[in-house]
């Protein structure tokens, strides 16, 4: 109730949704690199398959030789080849 | 770049990660601000580095996730003066340096004067020199004040000084009076016009002085032109008294003039044989070696050098100058000149020439240009007809009756 609520009012009030809900901003250098923010967790990693967890989901990322060149709390880059992106609950 | 200096300064491992859950050991040194960078997986674990001072931060994170560690490289200044903490020459040497540095930086070791135009900067230098400013002098030494000062009033025409020490430079910014330095003293002594030159006087005005010749009479050097003895001529005729006056006025002429330029016959050719040679020539303070560029051979040899002050920074110049020594071989020869380039020479003493009356402003009536075999040699005679002023002053013969009382007086004193 209380997420639609918010939505409706970052909807209405026309706020950028990952300021104003907390979700996932991935943004992509091609297949080269990808850099996330807001993420809450790393849930698994290794050079395939990094899987990230955010406040409303996980977001899996797919590819070969992935490492990753810097993270904090909020914000990590992954290089390497990204094949695929997958979000989900 | 900051970063960089700050990870190297403060040192940075290369660590190698196994265990059962490496993903909670990067969420907890996340959660603790403990920064892990080009963390890279592989089949066996997992590497990552990290600075010194957050890894001593890991331990109890480790146990936590159950990882191990292990120190793969160590990295950046703390490690590297561990590593060289028996290296005493080295360290020596190290400070040697640093000291010689910073006595060298005492001292002024290069001197830049801009803005100079009329005094060249070795005449500059020289004087600096009599202040006891040179090269080689103590910085401490230098008042800049001062020697602004004293630059402003050994040359008048410079009407501005800014002197500066910048590191173990010392920077002289001038300006130079660009107008005249003095107004000229016009001179009143009574004088006659006399001719410079032979010629036809074309045009004349007299301002002071009776005119002697008229527009038509031919003047040979010498000849009086504007009288600068005025008689006073009574009633009768007679001569009552002279007033000598500054004999003045514009007295054109049409003159010939005739320019003669020896050539020879042969042109010297140098041909290069295209063999360099190089020499270096190393100072050091006041110590110098050469190693002169190894020339040989009956043929003849041209050297360029070129000297380069070393310096560290820009303002901190070193008492050390490279010069090398550029060798050329060449031949000499000669061979007959042709009629193309006689031609050519001839020109361009007859442009020269006529530039020269132009930028004086005096018309050129009639030029022509004449190649002559002198038998070993040619000459170029470049002739040429123009209208110019050809009055110069010269000094008057004053007859003592005419002399008044002060005009006598002045001359005895």
């Amino acid at each position: 109730m209380l997420e639609e609520v918010k939505e409706a009012a970052a909807e209405g009030l026309k706020l950028p949704k990952d300021a104003a809900l907390g979700e996932m901003l991935l943004s992509f250098v091609g297949s080269r690199s990808v850099t996330v923010e807001n993420y809450r967790g790393i849930l698994f990693y290794d050079e395939e398959t990094v899987t990230l967890k955010g406040r409303r989901g996980k977001a899996v990322i797919r590819g070969r030789g992935l490492h990753i060149d810097y993270y904090d709390q909020d914000e990590m880059r992954i290089s390497g080849t990204i094949r695929s992106l997958e979000l989900g609950g | 770049m900051w970063q960089k200096l700050k990870e190297y300064g403060g040192g940075f491992v290369k660590v190698r990660m196994t265990g059962y859950s490496p993903e909670r050991f990067l969420n907890l040194c996340a959660a603790r601000q403990i920064r892990l960078w080009s963390v890279e997986a592989d089949k066996a674990g997992y590497t990552f580095y990290a600075e010194l001072k957050d890894y001593r931060r890991v331990r109890p994170l480790v146990r936590k996730a159950g990882v191990h560690l292990k120190i793969q490289g160590k990295y950046g200044l703390p490690f590297f003066l561990h590593r060289s903490r028996k290296r005493k020459l080295w360290a020596a040497g190290a400070g040697a340096f640093v000291l010689l540095l910073f006595v060298l930086s005492r001292f002024i070791w290069n001197i830049s004067v801009e803005g100079n135009l009329r005094f060249t900067d070795d005449t500059l230098l020289h004087y600096l020199d009599t202040l006891d400013v040179g090269y080689g002098c103590r910085k401490s030494q230098v008042d800049c004040a001062s020697l602004e000062e004293s630059i402003r009033g050994a040359f008048p025409e410079i009407i501005w000084v800014s002197a500066r020490v910048s590191g173990t430079r010392l920077l002289i910014h001038l300006k130079e009076n660009d107008g005249v330095a003095s107004l000229p003293v016009k001179d009143e002594s009574p004088r006659d016009l006399a001719a410079g030159e032979a010629g036809t006087i074309t045009r004349m005005v007299v301002r002071q002085g009776k005119a002697q010749v008229e527009p038509g009479d031919v003047v040979e050097p010498g000849q009086v032109l504007i009288s600068g003895s005025v008689p006073i001529i009574s009633d009768d005729g007679e001569v009552v008294n002279v007033q000598y006056v500054h004999g003045d006025g514009d007295i054109y002429a049409r003159t010939e003039k005739t320019y003669t330029s020896p050539v020879s016959k042969l042109v010297a050719c140098r041909t290069r044989t295209g063999t360099v040679r190089h020499g270096l020539r190393l100072r050091v303070l006041f110590w110098e070696v050469f190693f002169p560029p190894p020339v040989s051979g009956d043929l003849s040899w041209e050297m360029v050098s070129e000297t380069t002050q070393v310096c560290l920074l820009e303002a901190f110049y070193l008492p050390v100058w490279i010069e090398r020594v550029t060798a050329r071989e060449y031949s000499r020869s000669e061979r007959p000149r042709t009629q193309e380039e006689l031609e050519a020479l001839a020109e361009g003493v007859q442009t020269r020439k006529s530039e020269t009356f132009l930028k004086k402003g005096v018309p050129i009536i009639e030029n022509d240009v004449r190649i002559l075999d002198k038998g070993t040699s040619y000459e170029i005679q470049a002739h040429f007809v123009v209208e110019e002023q050809i009055g110069i002053g010269q000094k008057l013969e004053q007859k003592e009756e005419f002399l008044t009382a002060d005009e006598r007086n002045r001359d005895y004193h």
